[in-house]
């Protein structure tokens, strides 16, 4: 058998009620993988928290905490500053929410969290609208992409806004450790779980997380959805660490964005001028990564 | 009958059958009708078992719990008769209409029950309404239901489906005629045997303390699939890939360490298949 690149040791357990080829549960897999048992996780209102349940039963090997979708950030605090009274430091605090519980409703608890230099790791794992309620737009849903409340038809061109720049908000408050991560390159993705777990402070992590039936491909497709959108630019690999950036993967010159557009049912209505307009402004964001990188 | 009548559908999720819920409501009002619809508030899943209810009065409806004790079962997907107890509580008398391409005959029912079968999955891949793996079958179920039982009329359905069905609606209008018309139905007693006993769910221990402590492994999800992985080992690298990418940790390994399904939990995504670098796993439609 060829050598294991990831870990062996499954904290995940199966039986869980995850939609069949997603991505929010092979993220959580390998997010477990990284930090090893001594973990205690804080889930809100989200798809996971149906995913891990119904109670009695728990799809996690490691002691879960559900919370009300605005209180990750409020809850992981609470627990390291548990945790350090009853005199167990050798735990590691995770947080694992929604976009929506992150980027809109949580997003205070989130700050403030951040600001408050809590020990403990918050991680967003992003589908990019409200999934589990059925497909509602969030702040973290990309510009175009159909959702039940931003439907496409007359008058309505799937969101009409951009999408809410998450680990910019997150780095405006200095965190020790922050990283994108991607369920598709799942080397990179424990890797940078590891480092993350052996540091102390505020540490982030934005996952990438295609949803099949929210984004409207098939379910066999989530891991190759996740390598185009890394490889168009769309959700680069990157960390910053004590404010200095680091790409984790560059595989030459981008893909076009069409490659990754057109594979979904939701970014169907968009157009040649559409996909002109985003490709401009992956390939912008794209350029401020890497001189970032260069300056830091 | 009783001037009420209580509709449970069960299905899967993609399969329509909260959408089929809400649209015999609805032609239900256009019949003059007092309907109320809703789905159970649990895991609605692509693939999962979902319950949908309708209830339909000739006055004001002031009840509003789910149906426990229904006139009408709707099984929308055939293998829910051996996972799940669908014909639970179901009343003297009651129908039980199924989606199978096998007789009504063989549908075992309480005593005196009646049951109907009609074939939807033909009827839905026959006028293109979901995929093969999974058809769309809600409005051919719809169809069957309005010629079996005097809950809706087919004029009203029809209008239904016209006004409120965001998609495809001559094709759902064809479906609901084929199932109107293909539907068998048979009366007669056959003893009562529950696919699962009704016990099961009372007598869960209660944990000690307000942790939830055991495995949900207990779940065998395999019966959320309709296509699973058949691992051709010959062409099999041990490159881990299949194990590496599976979202419901579904691969063990062999003492050689070629990769070994555990079949009770894959929920045949087909992940495995398409990140296979020699193409060793192939989808095949589940027996």
């Amino acid at each position: 058998m060829a050598k294991l690149t990831i870990p062996a040791q499954e904290l995940l357990r199966s039986g869980h009620s995850a939609c069949p080829g997603c991505a929010p549960a092979l993220a959580m897999r390998l997010m477990l993988k990284g930090l090893g048992p001594r973990t205690i996780v804080s889930i809100p209102a989200c798809c996971w928290t149906v995913i891990d349940t119904p109670y009695p039963t728990t799809a996690l090997g490691v002691a879960m905490l559900d919370n009300p979708i605005e209180s990750t950030g409020a809850s992981i605090s609470g627990l390291r500053a548990a945790a350090d009274a009853l005199g167990i430091p050798d735990v590691t605090i995770l947080g694992f929410a929604g976009d929506g519980g992150t980027a809109d409703i949580g997003l205070q608890a989130l700050s403030g969290m951040l600001e408050r230099r809590t020990n403990a790791i918050y991680a967003m794992y992003d589908n990019e609208a409200y999934m589990n309620t059925g497909v509602q737009r969030s702040g973290a849903t990309p510009l175009g992409a159909w959702t039940t409340t931003t439907p496409v038809g007359e008058g309505s061109h799937g969101k009409a806004e951009p999408k809410k720049d998450v680990m910019g908000i997150v780095l405006a408050h200095h965190p020790v450790y922050a990283a994108t991560v991607n369920p598709s390159f799942p080397e990179d993705f424990v890797k940078k779980v590891e480092k993350a777990r052996d540091l102390s402070g505020p540490r982030f992590f934005h996952i990438f997380a295609p949803c099949p039936p929210g984004w409207r491909y098939p379910s066999d497709q989530s891991i190759e959805i996740g390598k185009r959108a890394t490889d168009c630019g769309v959700f680069p690999l990157y960390e910053v660490m004590d404010g200095h950036y680091h790409i984790t993967r560059k595989g030459g010159a981008l893909k076009p964005v069409r490659e990754y557009f057109q594979a979904q049912g939701r970014f169907s209505h968009l157009g040649d001028a559409d996909l002109d307009r985003v490709q401009a402004q992956v390939t912008a964001d794209w350029n401020r990564l890497v001189r970032l990188e260069s300056e830091t | 009958m009783a001037a009420v009548i209580e509709i449970r559908f069960h299905g899967r999720g993609g399969q329509g059958a909260v959408v089929a819920s809400e649209l015999l409501a609805q032609a239900a009002f256009l019949d003059g009708k007092w309907p109320q619809s809703f789905p159970f508030f649990g895991v609605e899943r692509r693939g999962a078992p979902v319950t949908a209810y309708t209830r339909i009065d000739t006055h004001p409806l002031g009840v509003r719990t789910s149906i426990t004790t229904p006139d009408v079962v709707v099984v929308l997907e055939p293998s829910l008769l051996r996972t799940q107890p669908v014909t639970d509580g179901l009343r003297d008398g009651g129908l039980l209409l199924v989606n199978s391409s096998h007789p009504a005959e063989e549908l075992v029912l309480p005593a005196g029950g009646r049951r109907a079968a009609v074939d939807a999955n033909r009827i839905a891949v026959t006028h293109g309404l979901g995929s093969l793996t999974m058809p769309i079958v809600n409005t051919a179920m719809l169809g069957a239901l309005a010629a079996v039982t005097d809950v809706v009329s087919m004029e009203a359905l029809d209008r239904a489906i016209q006004e409120f069905v965001p998609a495809r609606r001559p094709e759902n209008q064809a479906a609901a005629s084929d199932g109107y018309h293909d539907v068998r139905v048979v009366g007669g007693t056959l003893p009562f045997t529950p696919s699962v006993p009704r016990a099961a769910a009372a007598t869960l221990p209660l944990p000690e303390g307000p942790m939830a402590s055991e495995s949900s492994e207990r779940y065998h999800t395999a019966d959320w699939r309709t296509l699973r992985p058949v691992i051709h080992l010959e062409k099999c690298t041990r490159c881990n890939f299949c194990w590496k990418f599976c979202p419901d940790d579904a691969f063990s390994f062999d003492a050689e360490g070629y990769p070994v399904l555990r079949t009770d939990y894959c929920k045949g995504c087909g992940i495995c298949a398409v990140e296979c670098p020699p193409r060793a796993i192939e989808m095949v439609e589940e027996a």
